[in-house]
């Protein structure tokens, strides 16, 4: 069959869209749209109270919004300590991820290009923390910790570090999978150092799997109540412990929905920050020659 | 600096020996660090609350083995067992159910899949103490939706804290479905429009897209989370003890109260407890990855 230069031989997906195969009907597209509001309602509606708490003063039971408006909440946030618990909340997310990024990313590059003996076992015992509940853990290990005179901070920091390994791992394994080595070994061919090569090739071309890492190690400490509470035993008070402090109370309502609120603007920042990094990093220079195919050896 | 790369691949073909154990040497000291911080927790977790719950780690007197700390709590551990063990059932399958509807939808592209998208991603990060907080906001007597439609509190059923554990569930539910949708819409993405698409092609129609096609390249996804999710609503401690009633107790809050309180004989109680819920938990987990091995996209 001759096919005249410049004449599409597949469909023009313009035309296809309106009249192909996979076109919605009106009814399937009344049926999802009322899903899909369905759900935005039902993923967004439980954040609406703590938003109204957060800026009522009195909110008097049967009227359908508060009855004074005010920052009340927020002036008994403040005093309760509510920033110092915010800041110790940001370190200890800090820190988490500060720790268990680079060890998931040194296990995951082991596990991805190395030979690691067992490696089924090790990968297993990696995951394991995933399958094992926090409290257990605490209960376990509460008296050894004590016994070795290990500082309440530090044995809060080497459980969730232990908690956030299964996500750095596997977010690593994964960027590992996708990440070509033969860039690394190209630049050494051409002369460039080990540290070189780490800081100017290999580092770059994992950036965004290692921003998720961190970030999901981040809201492991951010959002840990139980291990803080057990084995800090009330020596440090983080955010999720002064919310359950006044959540457990009556009639601290608008604290509550402060701290909660407190509670949910970092991490959110973080989601939206990386998303822009991502977006930023795939479409910038960085990812412009996309890795060769090449079979490892032959640059 | 690095285990594999760099020329070393193409010098360790020339003298595979000395460079294969070396290669090995280098994987293991990469993993390690990971590794036995993972493993002291889960190994010495596990370890050391068995060895107290029975006996042979004593705040006072003698080590002795017995079961006692077993049969102490008989009655309350079967409750809190079926209990436990209901509300992850409940939760479980409610997450996985609206997860895979929100995932369908997102893969749907569209504004409407953009929106749910968009929404169930921003409810991840929130800590699970915050979103009991604003569960308890929204659907208590005195909560935003009673308000909304005028309900009397004498009138509006006890979610909080009631017989059914329904506030509890719900909180569950909400995160863990936009978990789902995370998890099994990432997965549909990248596989699903080239077999839908070939399907329609073929003749199939929606319903027996979604039927033949769409659900069984979810089913892995899905099968997956549904094992992290009911690993954790079984030993999760916060949300039960906020959203909740006193009494019966779920495992990890029964084992909390033994934990902290003053009694000598209540550690190894509480451990006991510990060890049942492990029990459990690695139990789901090996049905899990039996249902798992047993999907046709197993590899």
């Amino acid at each position: 069959m001759m096919i005249p230069y410049g004449q599409r031989i597949t469909p023009d997906p313009r035309t296809t869209r309106s009249r192909g195969l996979m076109r919605p009907r009106p009814v399937g597209r009344i049926v999802r749209i009322g899903v899909a509001a369905l759900l935005a309602l039902w993923f967004a509606l439980p954040v609406v109270p703590l938003l109204i708490w957060s800026v009522a003063n009195r909110w008097s039971f049967p009227s359908p919004l508060p009855t004074e408006w005010g920052f009340d909440g927020l002036a008994q946030a403040l005093a309760q300590g509510g920033v110092p618990a915010f800041g110790r909340s940001i370190l200890l997310g800090l820190a988490v991820a500060a720790i268990a990024t680079p060890l998931g990313a040194l296990a995951a590059r082991a596990l991805t290009f190395g030979r690691v003996p067992a490696p089924r076992l090790v990968s297993g015992i990696l995951l394991a923390p995933l399958a094992l509940p926090a409290f257990v853990a605490v209960m376990g290990l509460t008296i050894v910790l004590l016994r070795a005179r290990v500082p309440a901070t530090i044995a809060v920091l080497l459980l969730l570090v232990a908690a956030a390994l299964p996500y750095t791992v596997y977010t690593m394994r994964v960027a590992y999978a996708a990440h070509d080595i033969a860039f690394e070994e190209e630049a050494r061919t051409l002369g460039a150092s080990r540290a070189h090569v780490l800081a100017r090739v290999h580092l770059p071309l994992v950036a965004p799997g290692l921003a998720r890492a961190a970030f999901l190690a981040f809201l492991v400490g951010w959002s840990d109540y139980v291990v803080t509470v057990l084995v800090g035993g009330g020596t440090l008070v983080t955010l999720p412990l002064l919310v359950g402090a006044f959540a457990a109370g009556v009639g601290n309502d608008a604290v509550v929905a402060v701290l909660s609120v407190s509670a949910i603007i970092p991490p959110l920042l973080l989601l939206l920050a990386l998303g822009r990094f991502g977006r930023r990093y795939a479409g910038g220079r960085l990812a412009a020659p996309t890795p060769s195919r090449s079979p490892k050896g032959s640059p | 600096m690095l285990p594999i790369p760099g020329p070393g691949a193409a010098i360790a073909r020339a003298r595979p020996r000395a460079s294969a154990a070396r290669d090995r040497w280098m994987a293991l000291a990469f993993v390690a660090p990971a590794l036995l911080i993972a493993g002291f927790v889960v190994v010495g977790g596990i370890g050391m609350s068995v060895i107290q719950s029975v006996g042979l780690l004593p705040l006072v007197g003698e080590a002795e083995f017995s079961l006692d700390a077993y049969v102490a709590n008989g009655d309350e551990l079967l409750t809190g067992l079926a209990l436990s063990l209901g509300i992850a059932t409940a939760s479980t399958v409610l997450s996985c159910v609206i997860g895979l509807a929100a995932a369908i939808i997102i893969t749907q592209g569209r504004t409407t899949g953009r929106v749910v998208a968009a929404l169930s991603a921003l409810t991840i990060p929130i800590p699970h103490l915050v979103g009991a907080a604003s569960i308890g906001l929204l659907i208590a007597d005195s909560g935003l939706i009673p308000r909304l439609f005028g309900i009397p509190s004498a009138v509006w059923p006890d979610l909080v804290g009631g017989p059914w554990w329904v506030a509890v569930v719900l909180e569950y539910t909400w995160k863990e479905s936009a978990f789902v949708a995370l998890v099994v819409a990432g997965v549909l993405a990248t596989r699903v429009a080239r077999y839908d698409e070939t399907a329609a092609l073929l003749g199939a129609s929606r319903a027996r897209r979604l039927r033949h096609v769409v659900i069984p390249l979810a089913t892995p996804a899905v099968i997956v989370s549904a094992i992290i999710i009911f690993v954790y609503t079984l030993g999760s401690y916060e949300v039960a003890w906020l959203l909740g009633r006193p009494y019966p107790e779920p495992l990890p809050v029964l084992a909390f109260r033994l934990f902290t309180s003053i009694t000598l004989t209540s550690r190894p109680e509480a451990a006991a407890v510990a060890v049942v819920t492990t029990l459990v938990s690695l139990l789901v987990v090996a049905i899990g990855m039996a249902m798992l091995r047993r999907t046709p996209l197993w590899k």
